[in-house]
């Protein structure tokens, strides 16, 4: 009993870092809102470090993981004839005033699978490589294309960071 | 940009799709930064609200945080 309210309330913890670091990279992305992937950003920068560590297997970053949601944008706008050099995408960091901030869908989305992930998995507090789990599930938008853009298989990240998990 | 090009074939919708997302990111960041180019300049809520073509209250909710901080160069807002 007393060790599960404590895993629970180091989860309470962790998303309560997960969540603002989401915002930030938004923010710092010129975005209102974060979607799955500034979770995925927020994650790597997690305590835990199991995210980082995901990631280092893979040969990517937190820096590659970002120039690589500009160029999924950046490919999808030249399948409809717009090339980069025509329109600037670099977003111009905000500044956001709201004290109570909402997610985009897709960031609602992965909240939710990572709850639910969370309730099946009863012996690990919330550890970044959890998002990770949660972003290699998703199948469309914005991440996926991030992920195939850096050659990643999403698949055998996913499985690395299973493996991660099971390693702690 | 003269002409956007059709969009991807009907059989390639994540294609399609992943379009529409970005230029819709596109699309956001250029608002912003017109609506704080255009008040920096002295424009009123009003004026930016009718050239977006959206009512004064919503131009103003979406955007006022942004540009609060900019100092207008003439005028003030009217909101």
């Amino acid at each position: 009993m007393f060790k599960r309210l404590l895993l629970r309330f180091r989860d309470m913890q962790t998303i309560g870092k997960l969540i603002p670091g989401a915002d930030e990279h938004a923010n710092l992305m010129g975005e209102e809102t974060p979607g799955a992937e500034h979770f995925v950003l927020s994650a790597l920068t997690l305590e835990d470090r199991t995210a980082k560590r995901v990631f280092d297997k893979f040969g990517i970053d937190s820096k590659k993981f970002q120039s690589a949601i500009k160029s999924q944008y950046i490919e999808a706008l030249s399948s409809v004839g717009i090339s980069g050099q025509t329109i600037e995408i670099d977003p111009e960091p905000i500044k956001s005033g709201k004290i109570f901030h909402d997610s985009q869908p897709s960031g609602q989305d992965l909240m939710k699978s990572l709850y639910a992930l969370k309730k099946e998995d009863k012996e690990l507090p919330l550890q970044g490589a959890h998002v990770i789990i949660v972003a290699t599930s998703i199948e469309h938008g914005v991440v996926p294309r991030a992920f195939k853009a850096l050659g990643v298989d999403r698949e055998l990240l996913g499985k690395a960071a299973r493996e991660e998990l099971a390693s702690i | 940009m003269k002409h956007i090009e059709p969009l991807p074939p009907p059989n390639k919708p994540e294609d399609a799709l992943a379009a529409v997302v970005a230029l819709r990111h596109v699309a956001e960041q250029l608002e912003r930064k017109a609506v704080k180019e255009a008040i920096s300049q002295g424009w009123s809520w009003s004026q930016v609200a009718q050239a977006l073509g959206v009512s004064k209250q919503a131009a103003h909710k979406r955007h006022a945080a942004y540009v609060s901080n900019t100092k207008r160069r003439k005028g003030k807002s009217d909101v």
